[in-house]
């Protein structure tokens, strides 16, 4: 997309706030947690093509070491983030260097195990996590002395990071590592002739997905003010692999278009009773079915075939 | 047995508008007032009753005339049984519908989070939950419509100890709403000193609890209290042959759960508030509107969904229809009788449930009988 | 800890273990003829089971017969989910990510019209006696014992129907060697289309027989897929045997570590056993036929 293009994004973007109603601009927020978690995920699906269905580990223990370090501990938020990140770390390398030798349905597998285990431990962990009920009072956080206690001043820092998260991404995978993790997708044999350490590589990328899942949970933690193991389910973790999926994961901007129908349209559909879980569930396998690159690959095509300037190109492209 | 609920549910469902629009011929301006419930997902157990309670008792006050005149325009959001989720529809109703007070959420982990939103704006809650933490009597607008669990355990215990005169419990309970239970259990044990010979837990959704089961039976307890919203436990723990009469609280005391106990449901005691069989004078009228209007039986949940909607629409007569909602949240904050029971908004748990509250029922062979116990004394 | 709650807590293992044993085998029969893994199986056992119960409840049919429609309907969903949306992933050489990630969309699909269509509530079907049996001071339903001799029969026809009948035969060479079938003149599409109606049916059977146990509920399926998945896992995938001696070691895992360890960490444990299994154990205890995905 051209200059033009993101300039204008830019100004719609910074413009919604000030014509939406609150409790939309509430979902936009979410729509940023669920891009940067999702970021994670989008990059070990779309990179490695491994499929994780335990990110909302990640989101949990960001959220309760957030909600634990402020309210318990009354440190201040960065601190709680950052023991958000350091224990996720932990966890992954733990985790992630055992299960990392699997591959395929089993590492799904071990990865949603992973996620229900958490979820157990949620739940037992009473002391820390405070159970069923949770831990509510989590402070809201403050930017240069200005308390961000409203959806709006929140999404204009969510979607600043979420943007930020994804564009980091999209760096790293054009960087040496980045071409050295598609060889590892595309072309395992060949990569390891080529020295690649497959294993740490992909240990790398479990890592990252941890910090993004974790550094969305401790937002999530200081907007919503409440950290409850309801948030954090299986249920939450298919939603974050959503993301990369509807979006599509082969595109960074994939992260933000899914993460945007994943927060949006489930809401959008409630207003037609009790049948909306259904119609999402059908919305969603429509997609799977009907748009393999996701809505970005929809889009692009649309684009392809709408916008004159591209048809051209894609033209010259095609009678090369 | 037919199961004439489920084809209402279908129906139901498939012709329930979101919003209730008030009929045609009243020209008066309608209040309106927002609805929280969770419709889908795992709440629904408990979230479809009181939604049931809350149409009906919308229904019977604009059929009466509505409040001073004017009806109520309802409208009624699903949380999908999650807690993120009711944020969003709270932000809606509250800015942007401006309702003039919320009836529900249906779970602790919704109230939570939605008293985050109302209550700052002094916006009226009216959850189907029990204060749960200690900073929640803070929230001075959010009141509760079910017992605390400390008081649904004294309520047990209290069973246990006076009425049955035994001390030797067992506790069967799940992780989560149980898991809060049995903590206040053991908390005012203090009062009661009952030997707890067992406690066992299962995991929400658990599909067999057989071997917690089998670990009760072992330690012969006198009594089993099964905590958590699930027949499984029920079943299990009667086909190993654990014989002792089981106690449950109100969250078990449906007829749905009944159906699903098959031949369990005998020699259950419940800690309770509505017997429809046998109702308490205050409590006729609703049984008697209820049973025309759904051609079942109401239970505790549909009955607390009928007073939050009647306490609101007092507050609302009392502070005046284009009162803040500010002034109806203080308006609220009162006693109230209703028909589940008389509460008292302006308690410290913001709640006024005692133990006298309490209607125990006893479940023989599938059919509740009141039992004339009256705890507290 | 005396003889009899330990007997107790071992036949219950194995009873529970037998269910997630039956639906790990309807996945196990699937991945056997498509190298596919059906995330919503255990929906479609959810449905098979709801269907039959409202055939009894309000239909007011004979149990026989809602029995019948049950397996008819899971049957035919199954297929039809096979003909409309995997055969569209296969016809564009779709990575295998895609048809999980189909298969878990479609089992939050079942799972929400379940809800929608028949409400709430958790119902039980009739089951095939009522007789108790003690042993060892331990109590085993009749449908228990009814539920091994089913299961020993479908392991038994499915090993013969494999092994010795040219369906079968086609059915699993379509799977393993697609290109190397087509050329024999196997018509792979169908074969896999058959897989499918085959899961389908199982999967309701698995529904029906645990039914009168454990009762049907619309929250069900996610548990039983994903149970039923770590039993075939454990068994080696293709292994429908190996499915049964999976759900087995599941259900006496859980068991024991509810008496053993704490009633609260069950899952904990069965899962980290699990992931440990999966890992030192790459072909499943049973499994020899060399597991896709790897």
């Amino acid at each position: 997309m051209k200059y033009s293009g993101y300039i204008l994004l830019a100004i719609v973007w910074l413009a919604l706030p000030f014509v939406l109603e609150r409790h939309a601009i509430d979902l936009l927020v979410f729509c940023g947690f669920y891009a940067v978690a999702g970021a994670g995920v989008g990059f070990l699906l779309g990179q490695g093509g491994i499929v994780n269905l335990g990110q909302a580990a990640f989101y949990g223990l960001g959220a309760y070491s957030s909600a634990y370090c402020t309210v318990q501990l009354g440190l201040p938020a960065p601190v709680g983030i950052l023991t958000g990140v350091v224990v996720s770390l932990c966890l992954a390398f733990l985790i992630g260097r055992p299960i990392l030798r699997l591959s395929g349905y089993f590492l799904a597998l071990a990865t949603l195990a992973l996620g229900i285990i958490c979820s157990n431990l949620f739940y037992e962990a009473e002391f820390i996590t405070g159970g069923t009920l949770g831990i509510p009072g989590v402070p809201k956080l403050s930017v240069l002395g200005f308390a961000l206690d409203t959806p709006t001043k929140f999404y204009f820092l969510i979607w600043p990071v979420a943007v930020l998260c994804v564009l980091s991404m999209r760096s790293l995978m054009s960087s040496r590592i980045g071409l050295a993790m598609q060889a590892m997708r595309d072309a395992p044999e060949a990569a390891m002739v080529l020295a690649i350490d497959i294993s740490r590589l992909k240990l790398w990328m479990f890592l990252i997905s941890s910090v993004l899942g974790s550094v969305a949970g401790s937002l999530f933690a200081h907007y919503v003010g409440f950290v409850n193991v309801d948030s954090f389910g299986v249920e939450r973790s298919i939603f974050f692999l959503l993301v990369p999926v509807i979006g599509g994961a082969a595109s960074p901007a994939g992260v933000l278009v899914g993460a945007l129908f994943v927060g949006l349209v489930p809401e959008a559909l409630s207003v037609l009773g009790d049948i909306h879980r259904v119609l999402f569930g059908l919305a969603l396998v429509a997609t799977v079915v009907f748009f393999p690159d996701g809505l970005i690959g929809l889009l692009k095509r649309l684009a392809d075939t709408c916008i004159p300037a591209r048809r051209q190109a894609l033209k010259m492209e095609q009678s090369r | 047995m037919p199961i004439s609920l489920t084809r209402r549910t279908v129906l139901g469902a498939m012709l329930a508008p979101a919003i209730i629009r008030p009929t045609l011929g009243h020209a008066a301006e309608p209040i309106r007032l927002g609805a929280i419930l969770s419709a889908t997902g795992p709440g629904a157990g408990v979230g479809l009753p009181q939604r049931n309670g809350v149409l009906l008792a919308v229904k019977a006050i604009n059929e009466k005339g509505g409040i001073a005149g004017r009806p109520i325009e309802l409208l009624v959001e699903d949380d999908g049984s999650n807690p993120d989720a009711a944020v969003t529809k709270a932000n809606n109703l509250i800015f942007s519908q401006k309702v003039k007070a919320i009836i529900g959420p249906t779970l602790t982990a919704s109230t939570l989070s939605v008293g985050g939103v109302a209550d700052p704006e002094k916006i009226a809650v009216m959850p189907f939950t029990g204060l749960g933490l200690e900073m929640e009597k803070q929230r001075r607008s959010v009141f509760h419509m079910l017992p605390t669990q400390d008081l649904n355990a004294r309520a047990l215990l209290e069973f246990v100890t006076k009425n049955m005169k035994t001390r030797k419990v067992a506790v069967l309970h799940d992780s989560a709403y149980g898991n809060i239970v049995m903590t206040k259990l053991k908390e005012v044990n203090a009062t009661y000193n009952v030997d707890f010979v067992a406690a066992e837990k299962w995991e929400v959704g658990a599909t067999d609890v057989t071997t917690q089961a089998a670990k009760i039976k072992a330690t012969a307890p006198d009594v089993v209290l099964v905590i958590g919203n699930s027949a499984t436990p029920f079943r299990n723990l009667r086909q190993i042959r654990m014989n002792a009469p089981l106690m449950s609280a109100l969250g078990t005391a449906s007829y749905e759960y009944v159906r699903a106990m098959g031949d369990a449901a005998d020699n259950i005691i419940f800690a309770e508030f509505l017997v429809a069989e046998d109702p308490l004078p205050y409590q006729k009228d609703f049984v008697e509107t209820f049973h025309k209007e759904y051609d079942t039986f109401p239970k505790t949940m549909e009955a607390s969904a009928w007073d939050a909607v009647h306490a609101v629409a007092a507050g609302i007569a009392k502070a005046g229809p284009d009162a803040t909602p500010a002034a109806i949240s203080d308006a609220i904050r009162g006693p109230y009788a209703g028909a589940m029971a008389k509460f008292d908004f302006s308690a410290p748990d913001l709640t006024g449930l005692s133990l006298s509250s309490y209607v125990y029922s006893k479940l023989e062979k599938g059919k509740f009988t009141r039992v004339p116990f009256t705890a507290g004394q | 800890m005396s003889m009899m709650l330990l007997a107790q807590a071992c036949a219950t293992g194995i009873t529970n273990g037998l269910i997630y044993a039956l639906v790990g085998l309807g996945m196990a029969v699937i991945f056997k003829g498509s190298r596919l893994i059906n995330a919503m199986h255990g929906e479609l056992a959810v449905v098979g089971a709801a269907t039959a119960v409202y055939c009894v409840e309000i239909a007011m049919w004979p149990t026989w017969l809602a029995v019948t429609m049950g397996m008819l309907i899971a049957m035919v969903l199954s297929t039809l989910v096979d003909i409309g949306l995997v055969r569209r992933l296969f016809n564009r050489n779709a990575r295998e990510e895609s048809f999980l990630l189909l298969t878990v969309g479609l089992g939050f699909t079942f799972s929400a019209a379940v809800l929608y269509v028949f409400g709430r509530e958790e119902h039980l079907l009739p089951a095939f006696g009522d007789e108790i049996y003690e042993v060892a001071g331990a109590i085993i339903r009749e449908q228990t014992i009814w539920i091994v001799g089913i299961a020993a029969f479908i392991l038994i026809g499915l090993k013969l129907f494999y092994k010795y009948t040219d369906f079968g035969l086609a059915m699993m060479a379509a799977s393993i060697d697609p290109d190397g079938a087509a050329t024999t003149g196997i018509n792979v599409r169908l074969m896999r289309t058959a897989t499918f109606a085959l899961g389908g049916l199982m999967a309701a059977v698995a529904g029906l027989l645990v039914t009168p146990m454990i009762g049907v509920s619309y929250q069900m399926g996610p548990i039983l897929t994903l149970k039923g998945f770590a039993a075939a896992v454990l068994g080696g995938l293709t292994n429908p045997l190996g499915a049964l001696v999976g759900g087995i070691t599941i259900g006496l895992l859980e068991s024991l570590s509810i008496v053993y360890i704490s009633s609260g960490l069950k899952d904990a444990v069965a899962l980290s056993v699990l992931i440990v299994i999966m890992i030192l154990v790459p072909d499943g205890i049973l499994g020899r036929s060399g597991r896709k995905g790897g």
